[in-house]
């Protein structure tokens, strides 16, 4: 591990030379299977936007600008009840609030990042690129560009689907029946794969699974987490079980 | 609904999700971290991927669903071996999928 982080630092710290072209395309490539599972979901985001009101262009945009998955569509179902702007913004607040999380994780390795960069790639966090960029910066290989290309590529699937989906509303049904969005869990499992260093950080990533599991069953006790709630406690406590039990 | 309130949505939308991103970024990576914090934060990553997984497979579209009633589970099992054995995510992505289209027609 020190050796794999050591290496790490030293990449992102190397200063940018004629390879950072060839850098943000290794980003690319890498991204390739968060574009592929972008597309049917933001097909899916752009159909349901284009049913409650939304033009084409304002779909789009709201992908492009936000480019929170989970985020919007918890917005789009708080809208169509007619709720103020400020409840709408609650919701989707608290569903990526582990975006947080995923910031203050990746933020050590950024202390010699320019702050405008700070921006692109903050700008560019989801669960699927900061899970591809950590199991890359633990490979010791991830570099500021490579996560910008990851970025970029990302960006470019969530918004293209979003496009098709909106403008071929109406002509097609739920993109998300054809099976094609699994795409999303199948990432998250291999990257569960990539992500555990050891046996301990395997067993680790169970328990905030069995607490995930376990959680939506305080609804009988009369308290309803959401989904964003769900994931951030059983992350926070199944880190922190981690971080106390590794001496 | 109204276009004015959509474009409110939108920008509001945008300035939330960038916020929350930006400014962890912006303050952690020029604080110094004490090691016990580190330690933490290198249990950040598996223990959402877990939690994440853990959804999507045994309570899709939430919804509880015992492991052996779809074909969530055991595609997911497929990715994981794909990855474990070919170090490729996109590998391990289009053989999930596969697997869950193709399982999905055998058990719903």
């Amino acid at each position: 591990m020190p050796n794999s982080s050591t290496s790490a630092v030293a990449a992102v710290t190397t200063t940018p030379s004629p390879d950072v072209r060839a850098r943000v395309l290794r980003g690319i490539r890498l991204g390739m299977p968060i574009f592929l599972g972008y597309l049917p979901v933001g097909m899916a985001f752009g159909v349901l936007a284009r049913t409650l009101g939304f033009t084409v262009l304002q779909s789009v945009i709201c992908s492009a600008t936000a480019l929170a998955g989970a985020g919007q569509f918890i917005a789009l179902n708080i809208m169509k009840t007619g709720a103020s702007v400020f409840a709408v913004l609650a919701a989707t607040t608290v569903v990526n609030l582990r975006y947080v999380l995923f910031a203050a994780t990746l933020s050590p390795h950024l202390r010699k990042t320019p702050l405008p960069l700070q921006a692109v790639l903050a700008y560019s966090l989801t669960d699927e690129t900061f899970a591809i960029n950590m199991a890359d910066q633990r490979a010791g290989t991830s570099t500021d560009a490579s996560m910008v290309g990851v970025g970029l590529i990302s960006l470019i699937g969530w918004v293209t689907g979003t496009l098709v989906g909106a403008t071929l509303s109406g002509f097609i049904g739920d993109p998300t029946s054809w099976g094609l969005d699994f795409a999303m869990p199948a990432m998250f499992a291999a990257l569960l794969i990539a992500l555990a260093e050891n046996r301990r950080q395997a067993l680790i990533g169970g328990v905030a699974g069995a607490f995930a599991l376990a959680l939506p069953l305080l609804e009988a006790s009369g308290i309803t987490l959401g989904t964003g709630w769900i994931i951030i406690i059983s992350s926070m406590v199944a880190a922190t079980i981690g971080a106390v039990t590794d001496r | 609904m109204s276009s004015n309130y959509i474009w409110a949505a939108i920008v509001g939308m945008w300035v939330a999700n960038f916020a929350i991103r930006f400014i962890p970024v912006a303050v952690v990576s020029r604080m110094d971290l004490p090691e016990p914090v580190m330690r933490w934060l290198r249990y950040v990553p598996v223990s959402v991927m877990g939690s994440l997984i853990a959804l999507e497979v045994l309570r899709p579209g939430g919804e509880y669903q015992a492991p052996w009633n779809g074909a969530h589970l055991p595609a997911a099992l497929v990715s994981m071996a794909t990855y474990y054995y070919t170090k490729s995510f996109m590998g391990a992505s289009v053989a999930g999928v596969v697997a869950f289209i193709v399982l999905r027609g055998f058990i719903g």
